[in-house]
């Protein structure tokens, strides 16, 4: 169970940072073809560079959040030091995290706020994998020889 | 031997594990809709406050099947179609799509005012199936071209014969209701023309079809500009018809006038300088320009990307107006033919967005009155009802809302009511918070789709339908055959 929560963990982490890199290439494909005469506008932005990266930018972010419930799980019976509250705050920052995307379609200035947080998640989920330590090295220790 | 607190934290343990994922495992079960399913037993009744319907189906019911036209009535207008999926030659490059007769856009469908139309459609090699829709045209409950809904796909090798009287005059459109999202974004729909039985009132009549193929825009099929010779002084209407799943703005560097919008005549248009036209996703606008005496070619913006150029030269594009024409008080008023005062349904079509299961599927979903697809409202109506329709759409994006069958009447955005001509229409731009009141009369019996026509948000379960009541159809979504609709 410590195996599967420090990998659920990375996980989140790792897939914090694909999901920057998804909406980094995605804005920057649609600028390349902006910049050879696309037009971009509703119609045109599904079939335009970068669209891909978007819809699976959106689709991971749920995965994100379908990995953080199954961390909270598993938590539960990982008997890490304080392996429930770090897997807790993971999921609320995701959630937060989401909340954020979403109304960024709103208000726009909110998805400077997302972008941010997304340092913050990637920090918590990295925080929470540590949580998990490797045995300490029982040294014998050998009795000196009394002369 | 375990301790007894381990025992009790293993416990508690279980016990949040299915404090998490039960009331998951619960949306996640109400959200299947099962192989095949009835559109009738889906989602949750809504009589907007008028008579309830008995539930028991007696011997007045009828099909959607039944409401037809004339078996015996012959033709005026009759049309071939053969349904293929191939590649497409747009803009220099080969694109995946679909053709009616070879062509996307396929063939226009020009018919006078009361003639019958029939069109027979024939499914060469489209895997998922056809069906043809008459956009905007209020057709037979049974001529709507809804798989699932109104018929069966017509799987490769089928048929189908659509046949209706063309009473409305103007721009209409039709396209595929089978796997819609894919379909028409892929090619495969044409324009239907009605005109008055006096004939074309313009000297110079354009249809201008606006579709994106593969991220390319363009005018009937073709990449780049339109080219139509006119005269000056000449009148010409220039028919913009919107295909893709967003809005279009369209302008011009002469005065136009907006002389229909979704085949419905403006009353007493004026002259618009300043000011770019909103064409719905699925909608129409028919502009009206005069040509210069003075023999400059005039250029009519279809939209950012492409242009109608009437005359001989190739004028530079004019920049765009930075507001767009408010059809709210457009033109002059005219009377509607029906007191929206005297409704006697009322629904609400509350748009937004929420987590949750859709077919099973988690994610981030449109909602309709606070519902996720499938428990979406069915509005039941009666014929002759008077229907109010308060829309709102707080869901974080625009919605081009669509509904079959009828022409609503628009009363009122965000509660400023209409002060200009009647603005008739079956598609609408609904931004992110705007509200909508409009009006019909419940005046075609039979089961209609009223959906988003950004056809990716259908798909997503954006999908209400209007019932009448005792109306009933034979047909289900999914299954053998595969109907799906969106």
């Amino acid at each position: 169970m410590k195996t599967a929560y420090r990998v659920l963990a990375y996980a989140i982490a790792v897939l914090v940072a694909v999901q920057a890199a998804a909406i980094g290439y995605a804005v920057f494909a649609q600028l390349h073809w902006i910049e050879e005469g696309g037009t971009l506008d509703e119609a045109s932005f599904e079939s335009a560079p970068g669209f891909g990266a978007t819809i699976f930018h959106a689709l991971n972010g749920g995965t994100v959040l379908l990995t953080a419930l199954a961390l909270l799980i598993v938590s539960f019976f990982a008997k890490i030091p304080h392996g429930v509250r770090w897997a807790i705050i993971v999921l609320a920052c995701t959630v937060v995290q989401i909340a954020l995307g979403t109304l960024s379609r709103l208000v726009a200035p909110i998805g400077a706020v997302h972008g941010a947080v997304a340092l913050v998640l990637f920090g918590v989920a990295v925080m929470a994998a540590m949580r998990v330590r490797k045995p300490a090295v029982v040294e014998e220790t050998v009795p000196a020889n009394v002369a | 031997m375990a301790s007894r607190s381990t025992r009790v934290r293993l416990v508690v343990s279980v016990l949040a594990t299915v404090v998490i994922l039960a009331p998951l495992a619960w949306l996640w079960q109400s959200s299947l809709v099962g192989k095949s399913y009835s559109v009738m037993g889906m989602g949750t009744l809504d009589y907007g406050g008028g008579p309830v319907a008995g539930h028991a189906h007696g011997a007045t019911d009828r099909s959607v099947t039944d409401f037809v036209v004339d078996d015996a009535r012959k033709a005026n207008v009759r049309v071939d179609l053969v349904a293929e999926q191939q590649n497409l030659a747009i803009g220099g490059r080969s694109v995946a799509g679909y053709t009616l007769n070879g062509t996307s856009p396929g063939p226009t469908i020009t018919a006078h005012q009361g003639e019958l139309v029939e069109v027979h459609v024939r499914n060469a090699s489209v895997k998922t199936g056809i069906t043809l829709h008459w956009h905007g045209y209020d057709v037979p409950a049974a001529m709507d071209g809804v798989a699932g809904v109104t018929q069966d796909e017509v799987p490769i090798g089928g048929e189908f014969t659509y046949r209706f009287v063309a009473n409305q005059v103007g721009t209409y459109w039709y396209h595929s209701h089978q796997v819609s999202n894919e379909q028409v974004i892929g090619g495969l729909f044409g324009t239907l023309v009605v005109l008055p039985k006096t004939g074309r009132s313009a000297a110079v009549d354009v249809v201008a079809t606006a579709h994106t193929y593969a991220g390319m825009k363009t005018i009937n099929g073709v990449a780049g500009d339109l080219k139509v010779p006119a005269k000056p002084g000449q009148q010409v209407r220039v028919r913009v018809i919107n295909t893709d799943n967003g809005p279009i703005e369209s302008w011009a560097d002469t005065p136009l006038r907006v002389l229909s919008i979704d085949g419905y005549e403006i009353n007493s248009p004026t002259d618009v300088t300043d000011r770019s036209v909103t064409v719905t996703a699925g909608g129409r606008a028919d502009l009206g320009v005069t040509m210069p005496t003075d023999g400059r070619a005039v250029r009519v913006q279809v939209s950012k990307g492409t242009a109608v150029i009437l005359g001989a030269d190739a004028p530079a594009a004019p920049p765009q107006p930075a507001t767009a024409l408010d059809l709210l008080s457009y033109g002059s008023p005219a009377a509607l033919g029906f007191d929206p005062a005297k409704a006697n349904r009322r629904f609400d079509y509350s748009i937004g967005r929420r987590p949750g299961f859709v077919r099973g599927t988690p994610g981030l979903w449109w909602s309709i009155n606070g519902h996720l697809y499938p428990h979406v409202p069915m509005y039941v109506v009666r014929e002759g009802d008077i229907v109010i329709m308060h829309i709102d759409n707080h869901s974080g994006q625009l919605h081009p809302m669509h509904l079959h069958g009828h022409h609503a009447v628009v009363l009122a955005r965000n509660g400023v009511a209409a002060t200009g001509s009647p603005w008739w229409m079956d598609s609408l731009n609904v931004l992110e918070g705007e509200t909508y009141d409009i009006a019909f009369v419940a005046n075609n019996p039979g089961i209609w789709l009223d959906h988003c026509h950004h056809l990716k948000h259908a798909a997503q379960g954006m999908v209400a339908h209007l019932m009448y009541e005792g109306v009933s159809t034979p047909y289900q979504i999914g299954g053998t055959p595969d109907n799906q609709p969106e």
